[in-house]
């Protein structure tokens, strides 16, 4: 990044850099103390233009957050990281290479979905909703489980490469497809994980988990679209900088 | 939406409540939650609402905020910033995520610039507040291209490289028009307090 970093504290404010700019302002923040103070001030000053747009919410949704709170537990206090306290188990990547780019600037993924297209292990469900109502889980959020909970919901369970679960659920009703992420292998603070849609050679991000607690809905996508998941740097990436670790077929779930 | 036409006036809670109330909240006290979405359910709800467009995918966006509030109260520091920065903080993040994932998924059908934007106010009733008054006032003391900057990024969600491209300026004159404009709002925010 250039010399003049410091002068992204505006844009970083206003929640308007790019993934890959966010995450390297975030690391510059650790160790430039002029910008934290910043940021601080143009984030509060930020935060009272928003509160100026204040509008009464409908009256039903205090009602949902104040029950979806009461049946979601919350996280241990995070505590000052000292050496020896125990972190939560960070995974590598699934690749080795810290970029998903061949030689030919064709991704290498296109070759590794090819060779990995028989992983999707259908365990099919559609007591899903139930099970996630009795479970003592955080639950998803409402646009997940919307589309968990639909009539017509088709749900697979796959299992990734670096162990734990990705679950899927697709309706073709409401065109829309959902991944319960709390399966998942717990990551470090500098990953999140990421959703494409892969479609030839072209890979869109879906979704940046920014909070796997929650998992994510998304439109359904076209056919001949996949739909998978990779390790990324936080804040998440344009592109993909690493292997999937699970890959799905949304319409293969819809016929299971 | 709101059944009873007009304005209502709303107190905006003093800073150093919603500190309290978010530390309440870290020791899981369900009444503090209450007044926390009581204090700020509407500003949540309101920049959701102004930014995502769509009144439903809003509230789906509000719940989430509050229930990231809730379970990560434990881990609020204040010395980090106050709670109420804190959560519109989160709230402005994720309904920005929310159109910029929906944008993603519409480039991949095909349909490449984001949609024209509307500047007119919501549709819903304003909560009139202090705060309103002063927030109008502050933003015309920035310049018009520190306030379109401002503006397409924080309601529209644009990244600022986007900005630049609408507005047809460099890159580096937009992220300083972004900063420079928000250096402006906030002293005048400060001596208008
Ligand atoms: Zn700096």
């Amino acid at each position: 990044m250039s010399t003049d970093v410091h002068t992204l504290s505006g844009a970083y404010a206003l929640n308007a850099l790019g993934p890959e700019e966010a995450a390297e302002f975030r690391r510059h923040l650790d160790g430039c103390q002029a910008c934290r103070e910043e940021v601080r001030e143009l984030q509060t000053a930020v935060a009272r233009m928003g509160a100026a747009e204040a509008v009464a919410p409908p009256p039903d949704l205090k009602a949902r957050i104040l029950a979806a709170a009461d049946r979601t537990r919350q996280e241990p206090p995070a505590g000052p990281v000292t050496a020896g306290t125990s972190e939560p188990t960070p995974i590598r990547s699934a690749g080795t290479s810290s970029t998903a780019a061949g030689e030919h600037g064709r991704p290498r993924w296109v070759t590794w979905l090819a060779a990995a297209a028989a992983t999707l292990v259908v365990a099919g469900g559609g007591a899903y909703g139930v099970q996630a109502m009795l479970d003592d889980e955080p639950p998803l959020s409402l646009a997940a489980t919307r589309v968990f909970e639909a009539q017509d919901a088709h749900t697979a369970t796959v299992e990734t490469t670096e162990g734990g679960q990705l679950t899927v659920a697709v309706s073709a009703g409401r065109k829309e497809m959902a991944v319960d992420t709390r399966e998942l292998p717990a990551l470090d603070e500098n990953h999140v994980y990421q959703v494409w849609s892969v479609h030839g050679d072209e890979m869109v991000s879906a979704a940046i988990l920014s909070d796997p607690e929650i998992g994510a809905a998304m439109g359904m996508p076209d056919e001949e679209t996949q739909v998978a998941l990779t390790v990324e740097p936080a804040g998440g990436s344009e592109q993909p900088t690493t292997e999937p670790i699970v890959q799905v077929d949304p319409y293969e779930v819809l016929r299971s | 939406m709101g059944s009873e036409p007009g304005l209502r006036l709303v107190h905006s809670r003093d800073p150093a409540d919603v500190n309290e109330l978010v530390s309440k909240v870290a020791r899981g006290d369900s009444a503090a939650f209450e007044g926390l979405y009581d204090a700020l359910g509407p500003a949540v709800f309101g920049v959701a609402r102004r930014v995502i467009r769509d009144p439903n995918r809003a509230e789906d966006v509000a719940q989430d905020v509050f229930l990231e509030v809730w379970r990560k109260a434990p881990s609020f520091d204040d010395a980090r910033g106050s709670a109420k920065t804190w959560i519109m903080t989160i709230a402005h993040r994720r309904a920005v995520d929310a159109v910029r994932r929906n944008e993603s998924q519409k480039k991949y059908d095909g349909q490449a610039m984001p949609e024209e934007v509307q500047h007119d106010e919501p549709v819903e009733r304003v909560i009139q507040q202090e705060e309103h008054g002063a927030v109008r006032t502050c933003l015309e003391t920035l310049t018009e291209l520190q306030m379109e900057s401002v503006r397409l990024a924080y309601f529209n969600g644009y990244t600022y490289a986007e900005v630049a491209t609408l507005l047809d300026k460099p890159l580096p004159t937009i992220k300083t028009r972004m900063r420079d404009g928000l250096i402006r709002l906030r002293d005048c925010l400060e001596t208008a307090r």
